[in-house]
């Protein structure tokens, strides 16, 4: 067993970090405040190949995997500018397009996104929340296009994205009453395509929209995968999606704990650092650990996808990495700013506004519950409620 | 045209560094890193290369252990292949023993045009290896280059002085030291960084290079570190209360530091 990172991942790693240090957080909330996108950033990073490290190398990709494009996630994190868009744009659509797409569609899409351009992607709805067999916008064939009529909400970034790729269904399985699902990638200019965006409470860059598909036309050229075959392609993104989300989380987490360990080595209040305390000092230790050991679990999902030998081991590491990664990134961040006093609410300290993102992780991509759910039901063999 | 860049790989300077009591050196046993004075004159040759359409950049390196992680991100920057030199022999050697070992290994390096090396490294700020390699290579050396151009076989530099610059050509090969605002350093790509895996580097001994040990290391040190002492900490700064005419002080206090 091998815990060492490769000289390769520590060159990404350093690589990164000094790329998203030249920007760092107060940047990122410059951004937020503004209203404006982290296209700065994004073209820095996408230049230098980093969101397109698990892309084929004949479509200008790096030819490496999620494991890569887990470091990339978490260390731009970690420099506090947690970049939600790779979640959707790289780890889902680049691998998904990678992995399922014909050869016209791989040499069309994945040059871009092997370097800066974002696509978004669009599978939950009013509707269906986690229940992708209940998903009600549909895609009807009418020669060579397909027609997609429905709604679909919660979609991050579609304003910086040209395109999209979007779950509909096709069709629907007579014996389980199930959808059958089918994938496009779909312009976000397309005529008949609308949106609206979602106010929140999460200081982030990306904004979220409600889109509305009023007919929308779209090349069957444009289909991924299998017409009704879209459900084991939707799935094969999600572990890498969770991977990256865990990775998210992590690279908060680490970036809340620099701050506060900093701080509380510093800061006096009696004659000695706070940090010396030991009621400082263990909810720091403990975080950390916490820490640490959702960073083994994303690197063994991470090992697990990107082998392919075992997609029950990558789905159910991909399930706990996410989960234990989203809770200590939160409470690194919670810790963090205890630790901070009343200066960890203070915008100056650069902790606060990473709260509503860091707690949304513990929500989306897929919710604590779902995967509770997942792991009694896959990891225990316990009978399911729904 | 072929640049071979003369780099060193450091301690972290992020991390504290520390002396060895009875050696009375920085203790260099744990990882290294490229010294970032370093990442100017790889980015600038690499920048040379380019412009003259062809050749290549090589980096020569003295490190204890074998290390090769600052190397790696020279590599990984775009240079083509690295000499390493390491051997438990050259420990404890000063600047004119480092410059005899970089300077037989550039001489390993068929057809070098130019060798570029930072002007001081930021562990050890001698300041001196630079000109010391040019001397033992019978090359000219142009200090303190703030910009460079190569017209043929002729070196431009604009070389920065207290005052401004020196506009200095001088003929090729020959060696010159960059300042940190030469060119802007590129940050290794992902494929730079996957690139660098297959780069050869080729280690080399103090015997390799046709040197006796009795040169170099401890022994052929013609220097000697008579006593180290700590830096005494930082004095607490003046403190002026601006009763309107404060800036009066402040203007006063920089003029004695000549500074205005």
């Amino acid at each position: 067993m091998e815990f060492a990172e490769s000289p390769e991942h520590e060159l990404l790693r350093a690589s990164v970090r000094e790329v998203a240090a030249g920007f760092g957080h107060e940047y990122y909330v410059e951004k937020v405040r503004h209203g404006g996108t982290l296209d700065e950033l994004w073209d820095a990073l996408g230049d230098l190949g980093f969101f397109g490290v698990h892309l084929p190398e004949e479509h200008g990709g790096g030819g490496a995997g999620i494991t890569e494009l887990a470091i990339v996630c978490e260390e731009v994190a970690a420099q506090g500018c947690p970049l939600l868009l790779i979640l959707v744009s790289a780890a889902i659509c680049g691998e998904l397009i990678g992995r399922f797409g014909t050869e016209e569609q791989k040499a069309q899409w994945l040059p871009g996104l092997a370097r800066s351009e974002k696509m978004a992607f669009a599978i939950t709805e009013p509707d269906a929340g986690s229940n992708s067999h209940r998903l009600s916008t549909t895609a009807t064939r009418d020669g060579d296009v397909y027609r997609l009529r429905g709604t679909k909400t919660y979609i991050s970034g579609v304003d910086e994205a040209d395109r999209m790729l979007v779950v509909t269904r096709t069709g629907v399985d007579e014996a389980t009453g199930h959808g059958l699902l089918s994938l496009f990638v779909v312009d976000t200019d397309a005529p008949g395509l609308t949106r609206t965006p979602i106010p929140t409470g999460i200081q982030s860059p990306e904004t979220q929209f409600t889109l509305f598909f009023d007919d929308v036309e779209v090349p069957a050229s444009h289909r991924l995968g299998d017409e009704d075959d879209g459900l084991r392609v939707v799935f094969y993104g999600l572990n890498p999606e969770r991977i990256t989300g865990a990775a998210l989380s992590a690279g908060i987490g680490r970036y809340a704990l620099d701050k506060a360990s900093a701080y509380a080595r510093e800061r006096r209040v009696w004659d000695v650092p706070i940090g010396a305390h030991q009621g400082v000092a263990h909810p720091l230790a403990e975080a950390k650990i916490d820490l640490e050991l959702s960073r083994l679990m994303i690197a063994k999902a991470a090992w697990a996808h990107d082998t392919d030998a075992d997609r029950a081991v990558a789905g159910e590491a991909a399930n706990m990495a996410k989960f234990a990664a989203a809770d200590a990134g939160l409470a690194c961040l919670d810790t963090a700013i205890q630790a901070h006093g009343g200066n960890g609410m203070a915008s100056e300290y650069g902790l606060v506004d990473l709260w509503g993102l860091a707690r949304l992780l513990r929500i989306a991509p897929v919710s604590r519950e779902m995967i509770l759910n997942y792991v009694a039901q896959r990891s225990l063999a316990l009978p399911r409620s729904y | 045209m072929n640049v071979v860049v003369c780099v060193k790989q450091i301690p972290d300077p992020a991390d504290p560094g520390a002396l060895d009591p009875t050696t009375k050196t920085l203790k260099r046993d744990g990882k290294l890193i490229l010294d970032e004075s370093d990442s100017y004159g790889v980015e600038m040759a690499l920048q040379l290369v380019t412009a003259a359409g062809g050749g290549e950049v090589t980096l020569v390196s003295m490190a204890p252990n074998g290390e090769v992680s600052g190397l790696r991100t020279a590599l990984a920057m775009g240079a083509a292949k690295a000499i390493l030199v390491s051997d438990d022999a050259l420990a404890g050697s000063d600047a004119l023993g480092t410059a005899k070992v970089l300077a037989k290994a550039i001489e390993r390096v068929e057809g070098a045009d130019l060798i570029l090396t930072a002007t001081e490294s930021s562990d050890g700020y001698t300041g001196t290896v630079p000109e010391q390699v040019a001397g033992l290579l019978d090359l000219p050396s142009v200090t303190f280059a703030k910009h460079i151009e190569v017209d043929g076989s002729t070196v431009k530099v604009q070389r920065q002085t207290e005052a401004g610059y020196d506009d200095v050509e001088c003929p090729l090969p020959a060696v010159v030291s960059v300042t940190a605002g030469v060119v802007e350093p590129r940050y290794p790509s992902f494929k730079g960084i996957m690139a660098a895996k297959s780069k050869p580097v080729d280690t080399l001994t103090v015997a390799d290079l046709g040197l006796d040990a009795s040169q170099v290391g401890w022994a052929g040190a013609g220097q000697e570190i008579v006593s180290i002492e700590e830096a005494p900490a930082r004095e607490a700064g003046e403190v002026i209360e601006d009763d309107g005419t404060a800036f009066e002080k402040i203007v006063a206090y920089l003029d004695n530091l000549k500074v205005l």
